[in-house]
């Protein structure tokens, strides 16, 4: 650690890292013992002090709204373009009574268009992904619903597409630019949702509108990043190529930059998919119609096994999205041989009209077809119902986490909140100064202090405290998980592939659907917050963990082998510390996902932000909501800054580039 | 503009990387070195350098990585913009042409085949070949037309629906020799074009590359840092190193008279007698006596070994490939070459 | 001048009469819908009828607290249940701000209270008065509340004072907020099995009443004032001394721009009145007999024509 600081030194008088570390932290330990002689305003910022941010930021609203008019500018797109593109889809797909009024189409063309395009991307197994996803939702009666939130997706997924594409290429281009909107980015990717959804109602109205466009603004962060990043990829010598053949500025951008950059948006692509995916349930408390509504009103009514099925659409679409669009990113053109006529060139478009064409006309004839009918559906519902109640009722399974459950909030949870709860602001501050002053350096340190001390002052302390505390041992517990759970699967292919699948549903599992069992086994507790917390964090653990032990290059491993390191030598010194600037990345993820998790924990009962968040659902306290929403971003980006400065400096030291 | 006039021509250009050059060369106070301008912060990509080249010639610019050949190239073509000094190129001032005056240089007059090929990767052999003619808005049954020419003339006929990826290397840099010659360049810049591929390739390419001059007839600056390569190429080589130019002449010059130790070292390995020609060896005749056979003035001292060990003369006439007596070679001299000195 | 004004005086006129004569405009109506059952199916039956009459009808997925803005926007055109309890401040919130109204009130109450299934009688035989709690306290003790009991009330937005009440009529008991119904549920369900004694936040008409008999706990009456004036109710220094109204309002909002742009819609919608058993039958259909809401709807619909056929107006069919 002290050698990862030398080059922070000079910076400072001469004093070194671990000295200054000492200090800041010395400070912060007086401070906590001092306590019982503190005067009141050390140890919280005195109400009086506290400026009326809040307030500050109605006004502005107000004079974006009232004066600048702005809210009938998205108004008008709302109503007009957007909500015209989205009759469009949702006439086509579940049939709205919009124009074209030709929809919906039959459910089987459908599931055979996706067979054939999973075929094209990725044979037989990827066509059976593809066409068993939609023939399960057709089946468990689930069409109308699921074809509702595909269609708000089917436009607000080519949205942030655009926006992102336009956005990197213009971060790309001017580098202030990309200074702009860097931080912006990170801000949008740390903000509560709660906190977007409010203005999304009031810009862009309530239903589909501001549906889609909290989900484009959710999606859109890392199609700008993945498009900056390919776009400053492309090779030097494919650029002069490009120059030289006589393109003009616009011919190169979009003839030679944007096709070289292809992999990276593609990837691009798939994050937008996937965080339009995460986002169908939280919306639907905005009006986003489909799954996610459903699911609400199944979960509110205490049906676990339909809200269960609804969560197996969700994935199975996710998975399959997912894997379609890695599949296209990996997919290279093939060659035809000269003169090989059209039909034989396009012969998946081919197919996949033809198989259109047949089963809409099938569909005519054959009525489950095209629509499977709720008394025809195969849905397993009340059994799965009764099937989940039995289990987390059976006294086994109950008397074991009843135990882990008290023993945690006893011994645990609670006493480590009150501590956190106990400790002067000032002190906590200066804690988190010197600890990211040790990992991270200077920077970051500077930014936590800002940052900490704008929380301390926005009036929401303690509450800001408890999520902090939430998030942190979540994500301590998940390291216990997922670390172990990482190095066990890293040792082999096999087993690699499965844990990472089991990753991939748990990311894209509704979380929702998780929160009713786990109250009932843990009650409205701490417990069942932090463990619900976990289950998301755990996955980001784990994928990097086995990533980063996987990437250790293979010459080190053979080194360590032939230098006689046993199993667990080879792992401690040599492919753990090189995996630990992967490893960081994860954490820091893990870190996020926390935060937004956290957040969703609200829906069990929570003393946070999160609760307050949900609060401000109620009415139209855009100030409050934003001032909340800006405390989370602001600890989120905290520990954001800090890890990612700390693995970047660690890779550097490593020379992994 | 007539034959005689060089098609490229720079004088005294410079090209500094750093924070501020434009500033830095005025400045600075003269012949300060590579090594001087880099304590002050800044590399000489380009170190002063003036050369000519004329028409129809190869020119091979050589020297190690990072001596500052493919930057002085990339100021030919105003892929870089020169710091100070001027080129022109055809008589005119590339650092005064506007963007769109320089597209159209570029579009109309200049081809360059890269190290990597620098292929577009989404684009089949015959849509990388046609790209510069797309560019120019040349119409798609033109350009085909023209692409599958030029496919052919590089030997890939068959192969223009593949996509790069699908060809070895020789063959992806046959698709950017193709692609450079679609619109039938006067200046022809190959930076390295054979440096990434196997040695037996290397050398087909070679042998290809001079079919291909000789039925082309381009003016061609080459960079590469083979020195067999250069020798085996060039009309003239210059020698680069930090940015300068340390000597350029024609290879057999280069050979029998390196001029600085740095050159001297790449000569050192290097069997002279492949390299040197008769011609260069011929004195004028000076009404010396002129017996028999002459040897012909194109062949290498190597060719001509066993001639040189076995005839008797002294001086040996040297003939042109017409016949037309140029000179008398001192056999002396020759064999030197041939042996070596002492 | 002169003919401006009539020109205007003739364009308030024909307004005028469009409007008294219009046809219901063929834009959609925009019916809300929340995450609970009976308020699911009521809104497709009314949507139902209202297509029945030739109305334009869409649904959106809304909060049920955030919708208040929205039908004072117009971005929906009314609210079919606006409980007293819950809703009542955001709903008389955004009627400060305007564009929404009373649209009439349904002919049921609503009761929303401390609630426990019927076999936490069993244990704490006192119940219901609110008196017995303190004895039964250590029946709802868990490991967190020491030997307090455990009250979970409605989610914090809610605004059901739960803790103040506790306080004021000094009972043990702890006080948390469930983040959402459905916590709550999941509460009442864990403790089903092993008939756990239970006490949480509950309301009627709620399809829990069908699934879990219960009873509401019943504290000191509710006064006028026991809000806002500590002397009343039977703690003298202290607010929310008393239970909620045991009888509270089931209200129909309506946007304001509604009555002219679906004058006859607008007409249907002032009548419209369920009554409790009506609203209890609605989510029995979804919630116990496993009906999708739309389906319910028209079930209930076809059951019930003598109620609703006489809120069509005269000379639909």
């Amino acid at each position: 650690m002290a050698d990862a600081a030398t080059d922070l030194k000079p910076a400072v008088s001469g004093l070194s890292t671990t000295r200054i570390f000492q200090i800041i932290l010395g400070i912060a330990v007086l401070l906590c013992l001092a306590k019982p002689f503190l005067p009141e305003f050390l140890i919280r910022i005195p109400e009086a002090w506290i400026p009326p941010l809040a307030n500050w930021l109605d006004t502005f609203f107000d004079f974006l709204i009232e004066d600048l008019k702005l809210a009938k500018l998205t108004r008008w797109f709302a109503e007009g373009p957007l909500d015209f593109m989205l009759g469009l889809t949702a006439n086509l797909l579940e049939g709205k009574h919009r124009w074209p009024f030709i929809g919906p189409v039959p459910w089987a063309t459908v599931a055979a268009v996706a067979a054939v395009i999973g075929y094209y991307l990725g044979g037989w197994r990827m066509a059976l992904l593809g066409g068993g996803t939609f023939v399960w939702t057709a089946l468990v009666g689930q069409w109308k619903i699921a074809m509702q939130t595909l269609s708000v997706l089917a436009v607000a997924a080519p949205m942030a597409f655009t926006l992102g594409l336009l956005l990197g290429i213009a971060a790309w281009k001017w580098g202030w630019f990309d200074r702009a909107i860097k931080p912006i980015l990170a801000i949008l990717q740390t903000i509560p949702f709660f906190t977007y959804l409010l203005p999304a109602v009031i810009f862009f109205k309530v239903g589909p509108t501001a549906g889609a466009i909290a989900t484009t603004i959710y999606a859109i962060p890392p199609m700008v990043l993945m498009t900056t990043l390919g776009l400053k990829r492309v090779s030097p010598e494919i650029i002069e190529a490009g120059k030289m053949c006589g393109s003009t500025r616009f011919q190169m951008l979009t003839r030679v930059y944007i096709p070289s950059a292809r992999t990276e948006i593609l990837v691009g692509v798939n994050q937008v998919i996937m965080l339009c995916l995460a986002m169908v349930v939280l919306t639907a408390f905005i009006g986003m119609p489909g799954l996610g509504g459903k699911l609400l009103a199944m979960m509110n009514s205490f049906k676990l096994g339909r809200s269960f099925e609804i969560g197996v659409t969700i994935v199975l679409i996710a998975v399959t999205l997912d894997r379609m669009s890695k599949a296209w990113v990996a997919k290279l053109p093939e060659h035809f041989e000269r003169g090989t006529p059209w039909w034989v060139r396009h012969k998946y478009l081919v197919i996949a009209v033809a198989a259109f064409v047949f089963f809409l006309i099938v569909a005519q004839f054959i009525g489950i077809l095209d629509t499977v009918g709720r008394k025809q559906s195969l849905s397993q519902g009340k059994e799965i119902d009764r099937a989940i109640k039995g289990f987390l009722n059976i006294g086994a399974v109950k008397a074991t986490t009843g135990f882990i459950g008290d023993f945690l909030i006893v011994y645990v949870l609670i006493p480590f909140r009150n501590a956190l709860l106990w400790i002067p602001t000032p002190a906590f501050i200066l804690m988190v100064v010197a600890g990211t002053y040790w990992l991270g350096g200077k920077r970051p340190a500077i930014f936590a202090a800002i940052f900490f001390t704008v929380v301390a002052f926005s009036g929401w302390w303690d509450r800001s405290v408890i999520t902090l505390y939430a998030v942190i041992s979540a994500v301590i517990l998940s390291m216990f998980i997922g670390i172990p759970l990482g190095i066990f699967a890293a040792r082999s292919e096999k087993w690699a592939n499965r844990i990472l699948l089991v990753c991939d549903t748990a990311q894209t599992f509704p979380s929702f659907i998780y929160l009713l069992p786990a109250i009932m086994l843990f009650g409205v507790s701490d417990v069942t917050v932090v463990l619900s917390i976990v289950i998301f964090t755990t996955v980001p653990l784990t994928r990097y963990t086995i990533e980063g032990l996987r990437g250790v290059p293979g010459e080190m491993t053979e080194a360590a082998d032939m230098s006689g390191s046993t199993r667990r030598q080879k792992l401690v010194s040599v492919q753990l510390p090189l995996a630990l600037p992967t490893m960081a990345v994860g954490f820091n993820q893990a870190i996020m996902f926390a935060f937004f998790m956290v957040i969703i924990a609200a829906f069990i009962g929570t003393q946070d932000l999160g609760q307050e968040l949900q609060r401000t659902l109620a009415g139209t306290d855009l100030g409050k909501n934003f001032v909340l929403g800006m405390n989370v971003s602001l600890m989120a980006l905290t520990f954001d800054l800090t890890i990612m400065s700390w693995a970047e400096k660690r890779k550097k030291l490593l020379g992994l580039g | 503009m007539n034959d005689q006039s060089p098609v490229i021509s720079c004088k005294n250009v410079w090209k500094l990387f750093g924070p501020n050059p434009k500033q830095y060369l005025s400045q600075m106070s003269a012949g300060r070195t590579f090594d001087e301008i880099r304590a002050d912060g800044y590399i000489a990509g380009v170190h002063d350098v003036s050369i000519e080249v004329g028409r129809g010639e190869m020119l091979v610019i050589m020297g190690l990585s990072g001596s500052g050949k493919s930057t002085l190239v990339r100021c030919f073509s105003r892929l870089h913009e020169i710091t100070g000094g001027t080129i022109e190129v055809e008589g005119q001032d590339v650092m005064a042409l506007s963007e769109k005056e320089l597209i159209d240089l570029r579009r109309s007059k200049m081809g360059m085949v890269f190290q990597s090929f620098g292929l577009l990767p989404h684009r089949t052999v015959l849509d990388n070949v046609a790209f510069p003619l797309e560019m120019r808005g040349q119409d798609k049954h033109d350009r085909r037309e023209r692409a599958l020419e030029v496919v052919k003339l590089v030997g890939l006929e068959g192969r223009e629906e593949y996509f790069p990826r699908e060809l070895s290397g020789g063959q992806q840099q046959r698709v950017g020799i193709a692609r450079s010659l679609a619109i039938e360049p006067d200046i022809w810049f190959l930076d390295e074009p054979f440096s990434a591929l196997d040695p037996l390739i290397r050398r087909e390419m070679q042998d290809e590359f001079l079919r291909l001059q000789e039925m082309l007839g381009k003016t061609i600056v080459f960079i590469t840092h083979d020195f067999d390569e250069a020798l085996r190429l060039a009309d003239r080589i210059a020698i680069m190193k930090d940015g300068a130019v340390e000597q350029c002449d024609t290879p057999d010059q280069i050979v029998l008279n390196p001029q600085t130790p740095y050159v001297r070292k790449f000569t050192e390995e290097i069997e002279k007698s492949r390299v040197v020609h008769a011609r260069v060896l011929a004195n004028p005749v000076n009404g010396a006596s002129i017996e028999g056979e002459p040897v012909r003035a194109g062949h290498t001292i190597l060719q001509l070994a066993r001639q040189l060990v076995d005839d008797p003369r002294e001086e040996l006439p040297v003939a042109d490939r017409h016949g037309k007596l140029i000179g008398i070679m001192n056999r002396q001299e020759a064999l030197d070459v041939l042996l070596g000195k002492d | 001048m002169k003919t401006k004004i009539l020109m205007s005086a003739a364009a308030l006129a024909l307004g005028t009469t469009t409007a008294s004569f219009a046809e219901d405009s063929s834009d959609p109506i925009v019916i809300p819908i929340h995450n609970w059952s009976s308020q699911i199916v009521m809104s497709h039956v009314v949507g139902q009828i209202l297509e029945e009459m030739g109305s334009n009808v869409e649904f959106v997925t809304t909060d049920s607290q955030a919708v208040y803005e929205s039908v004072r926007l117009g971005d929906v055109t009314m609210e079919l249940e606006v409980w007293e309890g819950a809703f009542g401040a955001s709903f008389r919130a955004a009627l400060e701000k305007g564009g929404l109204h009373d649209a009439g009130d349904h002919n049921a109450v609503t009761r929303e209270d401390w609630w426990y299934p019927m076999w936490t009688k069993d244990a704490c035989p006192g119940l219901p008065s609110w008196e017995a709690l303190n004895d039964c306290a250590h029946l709802f003790a868990t490991a967190e509340t020491g030997d307090k009991g455990l009250f979970l009330d409605g989610p914090v937005d809610w605004l059901k004072h739960g803790k103040e009440r506790a306080e004021a009529l000094g009972i043990n008991y702890v006080v948390k907020n469930a983040g959402s119904a459905a916590a709550l549920w999941a509460h009442i369900g864990a403790a089903e099995a092993d008939r756990t004694p239970v006490l949480v936040f509950n309301w009627t008409p709620n399809f829990a009443e069908a699934v879990w008999p219960g009873e509401f706990v019943e504290f000191p009456a509710w006064e006028d004032g026991c809000d806002s004036d500590p002397a009343v109710g039977p703690n003298p220094d202290a607010l929310y001394d008393c239970g909620n109204p045991a009888s509270g309002y089931l209200k129909k909002a309506a946007w304001d721009g509604m009555p002219d742009k679906w004058p006859d819609a607008y007409e249907v919608l002032t009548k419209i009145s369920f009554t409790n058993p009506q609203i209890a039958e609605m989510a029995k259909l979804v919630d116990i007999d496993w009906m999708e809401p739309e389906e319910a709807a028209a079930e209930w619909l076809e059951n019930n024509e003598a109620v609703w056929k006489g809120w069509l107006p005269e000379g639909s069919s």
